[in-house]
């Protein structure tokens, strides 16, 4: 009964800290504690391991797997940055992404305005529309969008690319940024109209401020899965010298994959930046990426 | 909802530039896709009218059926693994332990890593030369036992299945734990004081109020692993012996490897139908009285 009494003093959060919902003693406690630990270390473990790895020369690897290196050497990953051309990758797969969130964050957003704040007959309709776009799996148009690529010789082309990115991110994007912007009060509208501001300067200065982290969320969410994308970039980026990192990174792997600790220092060096996105924006990265769990 | 005039206008010339994208390069593919799937394609550049014929080649296909089947084992283990994980430290987590704040930084991280990544870090530790199940079964005195998960026709799958539960098992963790976080305080409250404790509450309190959750993470997991691809390319290819090879490989291997359009575009148009059957039917299975609270 000591639960009620711990509860009643945190009201602010739904689920209060400490809360016990099932856990009575402090054995229950501690076996979800074992549990939490490890899935940690069922995380942690491998990445940690590819680190150690990447300072290890191919020598010691074979001698020593598990301990951390007795000499550390960079050269692993002066190896991995040349051999893999990683500076050529990532400023590829960076002007894909750079191409892919300025188109989304150009189109989506109108097209959610439009819904959400215009009354007209067909509202309803586009909507379902667009959204229903969410379920349609890439391997269904990814043979018909090779064949019209290559008839109207648009492959090896990062804009072509970065534009069929931004036509896959915009169901996603819609389906965000109308979820902002059904919220925001009729009012603000309203007052603006008074004062004389057009339709642009009412979604330029009032709309697109207020689903702040909607756009944000599509952002990230478009920078992730451009930046990861594989099967698209294989077949639409034959040219060695416009590969993205994952191709450019799976075409390393096979070349050299006897050099196991390059390899290693090359995949941790792709995964960087995303891994800077993440660290720096985390409750952004999680919220954009569990979005689709928002509502049905 | 405000009335203006030539509003007309400005609502198309609003959807236009996104709505067009959309109609040309996702929407008008997959219409196209069908009709490549109606041609026999000798080369890349000529074709004829075959009708249904693909259709009945890809049903009369060894490797079709058996990636069939492959692919419908790798969605519902993969979505049952992950509903259940998901479920089960999103619930852990939103007792909000000392450190969950930690806990919940760590699961997501291999949701952002590429794939690549993950295919690769998850290829060592099956691999029999630097990975580290070898020396783990060794030390059990099970060494006798091991055989290389990846180049066993039996194990291949569920190896491919364990790496794509953990590459995203972080953000099915992070759904549940939302819609935990939405359940009123005091509805749970009440339970307690009712008496209900331990797996009763879960089952009667929690797992009814977070139903939307569940059905959600379930449909788009489902779809999800429906469409999985990259992790097996990286992994498997769909070796050994076609043993990985789930429909979006197969299309993959078909429409890029042997050269036949038709019959790749046809196995695009039944994973298109699949996923839209998926979601009606979920829906329809799953419709249960939203409980107001």
């Amino acid at each position: 009964m000591q639960s009620v009494d711990i509860s009643k003093k945190n009201k602010k959060t739904l689920i209060p800290k400490n809360s016990r919902l099932f856990i009575v003693g402090k054995t229950s406690n501690f076996v979800v504690n074992v549990f939490l630990a490890c899935g940690a270390i069922t995380v942690i473990f491998p990445l940690l391991w590819l680190f150690n790895s990447s300072f290890k020369t191919q020598m010691e690897l074979a001698q020593n797997p598990w301990g951390i290196p007795s000499t550390f050497t960079l050269d692993n990953y002066v190896n991995a940055w040349v051999k893999g051309r990683m500076g050529r990758l990532l400023t590829n797969s960076s002007i894909l992404t750079i191409v892919t969130i300025a188109i989304t964050v150009l189109v989506s957003p109108m097209i959610a305005y439009v819904l959400a704040r215009m009354k007209f007959k067909l509202n309803h309709f586009i909507y379902y529309f667009v959204i229903a776009g969410m379920m349609v799996p890439i391997h269904s148009i990814v043979i018909p969008i090779y064949m019209n690529t290559m008839k109207w010789n648009m492959q090896n082309n990062l804009f072509t690319l970065g534009t069929v990115y931004a036509a896959f991110r915009v169901p996603i994007s819609v389906f965000i940024l109308y979820g902002f912007m059904i919220t925001i009060p009729n009012e603000l509208e309203e007052c603006a109209i008074i004062d004389g501001c057009g339709v642009w300067k009412i979604y330029s200065q009032i709309m697109l401020p207020l689903s702040r982290d909607g756009l944000i969320s599509v952002t990230i969410l478009a920078a992730l899965s451009t930046w990861n994308e594989l099967l698209l970039s294989s077949l639409l980026l034959s040219e060695p010298k416009l590969q993205s990192i994952p191709v450019g990174l799976m075409g390393f792997i096979s070349e050299y994959h006897a050099e196991f600790t390059q390899l290693c220092a090359g995949v941790l060096i792709a995964c960087i930046p995303t891994l800077v996105l993440y660290a720096v924006m985390q409750e952004n990265t999680i919220k954009g990426m569990t979005a689709g769990a928002v509502k049905g | 909802m405000v009335k203006r005039k030539n509003k007309a206008g400005i609502i198309l010339l609003f959807l236009l530039p996104g709505l067009l994208l959309y109609i040309v390069l996702v929407l008008a593919p997959i219409i196209q896709g069908f009709i490549l799937s109606l041609y026999k394609w000798s080369t890349l550049h000529s074709s004829h009218f075959v009708g249904f014929d693909n259709y009945i080649a890809m049903f009369q296909n060894q490797i079709f059926r058996t990636s069939f089947k492959n692919s419908c084992i790798f969605m519902v283990v993969t979505t049952a693994a992950q509903v259940i994980l998901g479920f089960l430290f999103g619930y852990f987590l939103s007792l909000h332990l000392k450190g969950y704040r930690f806990y919940k930084t760590v699961y997501f991280i291999p949701a952002v890593l590429a794939t690549v990544a993950v295919g690769f870090i998850w290829g060592q530790i099956y691999s029999p030369v630097y990975g580290f199940i070898r020396p783990l079964m060794k030390s059990m005195g099970l060494g006798h036992l091991y055989t290389a998960p990846l180049a066993n026709g039996t194990s291949a799958l569920y190896a491919v299945i364990i790496v794509q539960v953990w590459g995203h098992l972080g953000v099915q963790i992070m759904m549940f734990y939302s819609g935990f976080m939405n359940i009123p305080q005091d509805v749970i409250e009440m339970a307690r004081i009712d008496g209900a404790k331990g797996y009763k509450m879960i089952i009667h309190m929690i797992l009814p109020l977070s139903w939307e959750t569940t059905k959600t993470v379930i449909i788009l997991q489902l779809i999800a692993n429906l469409r999985a691809f990259d992790l097996i390319f990286i992994m498997t290819k769909g070796g050994p012996y076609h043993a990985t090879e789930v429909l979006p490989m197969h299309l993959y291997l078909e429409a890029f490897q042997n050269i036949r359009i038709g019959e790749g575009s046809a196995v695009g148009v039944v994973i298109f139908v699949l996923c839209f059957l998926i979601t009606v039917l979920t829906r329809k299975l799953m419709a249960r009285e939203v409980i107001q609270y």
